[in-house]
């Protein structure tokens, strides 16, 4: 009996129609622990990002079924997959997403908010997040006057506002150098080992194996390799 | 809502031209507002400024300004019916006016007894005869260029009649493009030269034991070739001939419909513009787990802002240019609520500007945010 916590069962993606059809899944069934650190790899076009919008309930698959806090999440409404967005994911993105318009601990806060509107002290609570990610001196800087590893950090903070159980990642160190991307590895590893959360990563990067507990490879939307690692 | 706040004053070009944009069509509608209900004020101000509850014209009159004379008799008759307490005369006839320096101009001269009503400006009115001839005649001070008197009294022909000038008066400027001048009803006939018997509007006051409805009818029964109003009546006849019948009323409020419009335009461009720019941030918000209300809220708020912000400084440039025009209308007229209520269609010229950017970032793809 696999561990229902994430994962997909039997899911088929198909993009297109016709000629132009295009299957991004192919009957994958995938599970993934709580509180591990899991690497999606493969070539692009392998349906990498594809697997990760099932994860997140950003996408419904034409066939099988998805997982999410060991609950099937395919015949729930678009406002009940929201809902489940809302409680329990938290995305990563490779072009960091940051709301341009806001300061960086403005850009935490609303993560907070759109977790419980209700929460008090948001601002502190930013605030305390930053400064545990080394952005104590970058609270009030907007986007544009932080480096993009700093980018990235941010985008992982306001992802954690609100102490999400999942985070899915998608190439999180694909724009930043060797030093960034490292530590970025590093933040995200220090999510599963002290607070258990589950990171499931898409990403080309080598780098990431020694951080990982286990790596799937994907091809042809459909599962290659799959490996524990050491 | 920060990220409303934030999103529109990112970009201040943007916000300016849509704040301008709203306070360009709030001046408008508060202008035009003005226009309109000053030109509904004037059109029945003589009549608003009577006391009586009927009054009799003769038959069709549109206006206050088109009376034709009616027969003497009517006044007796309307006397003798159970209810009237009092009777009154009004007159007004187009007349030729010479200035003190020679100049002719023409006026519209009134006439009207005593007992017409406290606020009708007759110089032997109670509370203004005080210093004055009862022939006196009077102007409004915004006419003081055509009248072209320099001191009071003055000495003046109106219809070839000698007249005195002795006084000048507020509220009661020009509507018709020609100055108004009072008088009491005695000299204005001698003017105009109507028979002592003839009358142009009777007036009537009805003993608050009687229905005024009821001697209205029993009016009506016994006098059968006048017109038989009560004031409100009057009122509305004068009102929708001059702005409805007239055209005038029309072309008013299309030129607010227009500002209206020309706001809902420059505001739904711009909010959809700001919209679409950030519609990769509508689709982050989503995916992170903004609810449907959530982001609605955010664009609806981003329009108001631009609304309320517009509201206040068009309310800012439209009051001294109203103040400014009253030199050159002087029947301009704006209601303290007038300034109050033309809020709300400028908030709801905003919100329907939004429509559009409200759907868009609806039914944006949450899915999207993994496109690099």
């Amino acid at each position: 009996m696999p561990n229902h916590f994430l994962g997909v069962e039997g899911a088929s993606v198909s993009f297109g129609k016709r000629d132009a059809q295009v299957r991004a899944l192919r009957g994958v069934s995938q599970f993934f622990e709580r509180g591990t650190l899991s690497l999606v790899m493969g070539p692009s076009g392998s349906g990498k990002t594809t697997l990760l919008s099932l994860l997140g309930c950003l996408l419904s698959p034409d066939e099988g079924t998805v997982f999410v806090d060991g609950v099937a999440v395919n015949g729930l409404s678009e406002a009940e997959r929201t809902a489940v967005r809302q409680k329990k994911i938290s995305f990563v993105f490779q072009a960091f997403r940051l709301f341009h318009s806001l300061s960086a601990i403005d850009n935490v806060a609303l993560g907070f908010e759109l977790r419980d509107p209700a929460l008090p002290g948001r601002m502190e609570l930013a605030r305390d997040l930053l400064v545990r990610f080394g952005l104590g001196e970058k609270l009030n800087q907007e986007p544009y006057e932080l480096s993009p590893g700093e980018k990235q950090r941010v985008a992982i903070a306001r992802a954690l506002a609100g102490n999400p159980p999942i985070l899915l990642a998608d190439e999180p160190t694909a724009s930043l150098d060797a030093q960034a991307g490292r530590s970025i590895c590093q933040l995200l590893r220090s999510q599963v080992d002290d607070d258990g959360r589950t990171v499931v990563v898409v990403t080309h990067d080598p780098r990431w194996q020694e951080f990982a507990d286990r790596t799937i490879n994907l091809c042809d939307g459909q599962i290659e390799q799959e490996e524990k690692n050491s | 809502m920060k990220l409303a706040w934030q999103n529109i004053i990112h970009d201040r070009a943007r916000f300016s031209v849509t704040v301008l944009g709203v306070s360009f069509a709030v001046f408008l509608m508060v202008f035009q507002g003005s226009l309109l209900a000053g030109f509904l004020q004037a059109a029945s101000r003589l009549i608003d400024a009577s006391d009586s509850d009927i009054w009799i014209t003769a038959r069709g009159v549109q206006a206050f300004e088109f009376g034709t004379p009616i027969e003497g008799r009517v006044r007796e008759m309307a006397a003798g019916v159970p209810g009237v307490l009092e009777t009154s005369r009004v007159c007004m006839a187009f007349a030729v006016y010479r200035t003190p320096n020679g100049k002719q101009q023409v006026v519209a001269l009134v006439g009207a007894d005593s007992n017409v009503g406290r606020r009708f400006p007759v110089p032997n009115a109670p509370g203004l005869a005080e210093g004055m001839s009862p022939d006196a005649v009077l102007y409004d001070v915004s006419d003081r260029d055509l009248i072209q008197v320099t001191a009071m009294p003055a000495e003046v022909e109106v219809n070839r009649h000698r007249a005195r000038i002795e006084r000048q008066i507020d509220g009661y400027g020009a509507f018709l493009g020609v100055p108004f001048l009072f008088t009491s009803y005695r000299n204005a006939i001698r003017y105009m030269g109507f028979g002592p018997e003839e009358a142009m509007y009777i007036l009537l006051r009805v003993d608050k034991a009687y229905s005024i409805s009821d001697v209205q009818q029993n009016l009506r029964q016994r006098l059968p070739e006048v017109d038989v109003l009560t004031r409100d009546e009057f009122e509305r006849k004068s009102r929708t001939y001059w702005t409805i019948k007239t055209g005038a009323g029309g072309a008013i409020l299309t030129a607010a419909v227009l500002g209206f419009l020309i706001g809902l335009v420059v505001v739904s461009q711009t909010v959809y513009a700001n919209t679409m720019e950030n519609i990769e941030e509508y689709a982050t918000l989503k995916a992170l787990g903004a609810s449907q209300t959530f982001v609605a809220r955010i664009v609806l708020t981003q329009a108001l802002i631009c609304g309320v912000l517009g509201s206040v400084l068009g309310l800012l440039a439209v009051v001294p240019c109203i103040g400014y025009a009253k030199s050159l209308i002087p029947w301009i007229y704006t209601p303290w609520w007038l300034l109050l209520v033309m809020v709300l269609p400028s908030l709801a010229m905003c919100s329907l500007a939004s429509i559009a950017s409200v759907r868009s970032a609806l039914t944006v793809e949450p899915g999207r945010v993994f496109r690099a």
